[in-house]
């Protein structure tokens, strides 16, 4: 059986959903006489903000759903579908609440909460789409753990290797063994490229001295294979920080969509309490 | 092909301990994957790492396409296999022997690089990945806290506990820019309109009391003369007021039509909805108020009523509505005689005799706008009539002319003239002139100065007669002739000059100033001044449309004649109430503002 993705769901039940929310509400906001003009205190806008209030309030629950484990009649896999879905059509639903209207103010704080939440989570729906066929490429049949462990034991071997060695590539190859980083801080999982990896400088420094004439006999021998370790430590290191950096892509939208989603709950508590607090 | 392994071990000693094993098979898979000929059981090694196969008569070869091999210390990819080759893949160390008979290939094999202690290794790996963002300084915990916090604490409990306390006016933060925020300041949905711009960040002004909407009392407090929308002055007219605006979800809030925070001039709503809400089916909804449905301009407007003043009344008799299309009805009663086209008629020889020869007529010498441009200031006798309706009454002293008012005042006047002429010895009679009865009362020929009082009566009379009867106040007036006890004068019948046609709406003539009066007015033609000159419904739907927008016409929505505010105390009296009984012809009290008296 093919696989399918959580916006296929069920030949698509929620995106069929999804349109018919959107309709309902351009057809309801086309439709409205509004005397004193569109807005959200008109009947159907009064109507728009209470759905997307609902909406807002049931797509926060996902959290809370997804950490319950406990069979239920609904799939987690249904769920994501529908929140993904149903979240994507308050792009519409809430504008038409607002009628267009933007202003310095809480209600367009909320809004403006509103679509970093949605476009965050669109992100998150790409990277969980994307990155997992790339990891895969990236990692093949290794794991990060076998990728952390064959660095290790080349590490080994490139310690014993470089015993034979002149002082500054030993210490490059010591240095290589001891510093080079793999993730760590946010910004380092995050990036692909590490400009001042000491494994790249050692790598480096071998290419310069990897001349057969400076070496001979069995060091020559020693040189070519440390210069063989060292290329796999490089190359394998790249393939861990891929991986790292894929791991935290994957993680790091959800440091914006569940805090800013929070963020929105507040303003959009303080937006319905404000309106009615000077109706 | 057969290939005999020999498994190559140290013990602790140091001593190699060596096993022996044929494996036969079409070819030799090498890794740790379990389905592997030759299994490898080390992290290192890949999980299909390299193949061995024969590839012809006694030529073998090796293949690591994905994975890492190395032959005699060189990176290879495949290679052709010989005695003697020592091949390294990942820890493990494969040494080529020369195969013995019935063997097509042979080696050892045995852990060059025996796994590094897995424990520190780990630890070493897992300190430097840290276990992806969750293992750094980042918690969605805390910045889900930290946001709502500060959202709900910036823009809801602050504004709210200000607003309670009613400082929130005096708290506010002095910012850059020199704007400064109240704490409610981020509830505010827009501008104001600019009439309440004064109240800026005083949201009590109208918001008075948290979770109940604005109430009216709150835009009355200021708006003290606006009108209801019919007169609100008896019980009858309260009760009717509160039942057409407590039906139908019109909850009679000023705010129903008057919603702020839209824009610096967007309070006012305007727009055809507002009226045929409810007058789109009145006559079902509230049949006491006795008024046609209306839908649209164009479609169903009922034909316009006029008001007319009724000379010598008062109050609610003052004025009567008569419909355009009762034509019987539809007669001007100004008591006052007026033939338009004889004023306007451009004779051969230029038009009207006056006093500084002929003159043609215009519209615009009687009607002259008023202040507002919308209608016309008030016609008098001084002003538009008496420069060529002079009233002289004596031909000999022409400069003299009777008031224009009470009948006794002209009498009292001609007497008065008469009696000076007489005492003073004027020469009022001149033999040539032609009355006998003056030649005879004259002067001269009773051969002394001083005529008789009787003179003077009998001159008076015989003037203020023909004045009254026949010349000067007779060309304009409706007289009667009154004989009393007291001698015999005459009664001038109120005039009655209708200013304003049609009250209940708004018509501005100075933004129809681009068209000729006579396209609406057909005065050229009218003989009588009971001729009612208004213009009827077709005339203004040959250039209004409805609320839809029409080619080559002016919309004509129910808002641009009508207003919504037209009954209560900003006229100082109610100017429109519904008869009581409903049909017929409707009365009205009148104002100041309605009739010219």
């Amino acid at each position: 059986m093919q696989h399918r993705t959580v916006l296929e769901f069920r030949r698509y039940r929620y995106l069929k959903m999804a349109v018919f929310v959107v309709l309902a509400s351009v057809i309801a906001y086309a439709s409205q006489t509004a005397p004193v003009g569109k807005y959200g205190g008109t009947p159907v806008g009064y109507a728009l903000g209470g759905v997307a209030a609902a909406f807002v309030f049931w797509l926060m629950w996902f959290g809370v759903r997804k950490r319950q484990y406990k069979a239920s009649l609904t799939t987690i896999q249904g769920w994501l579908s529908a929140h993904i879905y149903l979240g994507a059509t308050l792009i519409v639903v809430a504008t038409l609440h607002a009628a267009f209207q933007v202003g310095w103010n809480v209600h367009t704080l909320a809004y403006v909460l509103m679509l970093l939440v949605i476009a965050s989570g669109f992100f998150g729906v790409y990277a969980y789409l994307r990155f997992p066929t790339q990891q895969t490429e990236n990692i093949g049949e290794d794991t990060l753990d076998g990728l952390l462990l064959k660095i290790a034991d080349l590490d080994k071997q490139a310690e014993r290797l470089s015993l034979a060695m002149p002082d500054n590539l030993q210490s490059a190859i010591e240095k290589s063994v001891r510093d080079t980083e793999i993730g760590g801080s946010v910004y380092s999982q995050l990036r692909s490229t590490h400009s001042r990896c000491p494994t790249k400088r050692a790598v480096t420094m071998l290419e310069a001295d990897n001349n057969e004439r400076a070496f001979k006999g069995e060091q020559a021998q020693a040189m070519r294979a440390l210069y063989d370790v060292m290329l796999r430590k490089q190359k394998t290191v790249a393939r861990a920080r891929r991986d790292v950096r894929y791991r935290a892509m994957m993680q790091a939208w959800l440091y914006i969509h569940v805090p800013l989603s929070f963020a929105l709950l507040a303003a959009l508590v303080a937006h319905i309490v404000s309106v009615f607090f000077y109706w | 092909m057969k290939l005999l392994l020999a498994r190559l071990a140290k013990n602790k000693q140091g001593q190699v301990a060596r096993t022996d094993e044929v494996i036969e098979a079409e070819s030799i898979l090498i890794g740790r994957g379990t389905d592997c000929k030759l299994h490898l059981p080390d992290p290192r090694v890949g999980l299909h790492h390299a193949t061995i196969q024969k590839t012809g008569a006694d030529r073998f070869t090796i293949d690591a396409p994905n994975s890492a091999m190395m032959i005699d210390a060189r990176a290879e990819r495949a290679s052709l296999l010989r005695p003697g080759q020592q091949i390294q893949l990942g820890p493990y160390r494969l040494g080529i022997l020369p195969p013995p008979d019935g063997i097509d290939v042979a080696l050892t094999i045995e852990l060059s690089e025996p796994l590094a202690d897995r424990t520190i290794a780990m630890a070493l790996a897992q300190k430097r990945t840290r276990g992806g963002l969750a293992a750094t300084w980042l918690s969605k915990r805390a910045l889900s806290w930290l946001f709502a916090a500060l959202v709900g604490v910036g823009f809801l409990a602050w504004p709210v506990y200000h607003s309670l306390k009613q400082d929130h006016y005096r708290h506010a933060l002095v910012v850059p820019l020199k704007k400064s925020i109240t704490p409610d300041g981020a509830w505010d949905p827009g501008p104001l309109d600019s009439g309440h711009a004064s109240f800026g960040r005083n949201c009590a002004a109208c918001h008075q009391t948290p979770f109940v909407q604005v109430r009216n009392d709150a835009c009355e407090s200021c708006h003290k003369a606006v009108g209801w929308h019919f007169p609100h002055d008896t019980d009858s007219a309260k009760k009717l007021h509160a039942a057409v605006f407590s039906a139908d979800g019109g909850e009679g809030r000023c705010a129903a039509c008057h919603r702020d925070h839209k824009g610096v001039n967007a309070l006012k709503r305007q727009d055809s909805p507002l009226c045929t809400d409810c007058h789109l089916d009145l006559k079902t909804r509230h049949p006491a108020v006795g008024i046609p449905n209306v839908t649209d301009f164009k479609t169903d407007h009922p034909p316009f009523k006029l008001s007319m003043l009724v000379a010598g009344k008062t109050g609610n008799d003052a004025v009567i509505r008569v419909s355009q299309l009762d034509k019987v009805n539809l007669v001007a009663k100004s008591n006052l005689k007026f033939p338009h086209d004889v004023h306007l008629a451009a004779t051969p020889s230029g038009g009207l005799r006056s006093p500084n020869g002929m003159r043609a007529m215009e519209c615009k010498n009687c009607h002259v706008p008023d202040e507002t441009g919308t209608r016309f200031k008030p016609i008098t006798m001084k002003e538009h009539c008496q420069a060529c309706h002079s009233l002289e009454f004596e031909p000999k002293a022409s400069q003299r002319q009777v008031p224009h008012g009470r009948v006794e005042d002209v009498i009292a006047m001609v007497n008065e003239f008469y009696a000076e002429a007489a005492l003073l010895g004027k020469p009022i009679d001149q033999p040539d002139q032609p009355t006998q009865d003056r030649m005879r009362a004259g002067t001269r020929q009773a051969g002394g100065p001083v005529k008789s009082i009787a003179w003077v009566r009998q001159k008076a009379d015989s003037v203020v007669t023909e004045m009254m009867e026949k010349r000067t106040c007779f060309i304009c007036h409706e007289i009667s002739r009154d004989a009393t006890a007291a001698g015999t004068t005459w009664k001038i019948a109120p005039i009655a000059m209708t200013r304003h046609w049609l009250p209940k709406s708004r018509f501005p003539h100075n933004q129809h100033a681009t068209f000729d009066c006579k396209k609406c007015h057909d005065a050229g033609k009218s003989k009588s001044s009971a001729d009612v000159l208004i213009p009827d419904l077709a005339n203004c739907q040959s250039c209004h449309s409805g609320s839809d927008i029409e080619k080559d016409k002016a919309p004509g929505t129910c808002e641009s004649c009508h207003g919504f505010h037209v009954g209560g105390s900003r006229a100082g009296k109610p100017v429109i109430l519904p008869k009581p009984n409903g049909g017929g012809v409707k009365t009205f009290k009148h104002s100041a503002a309605l009739a010219d008296k």
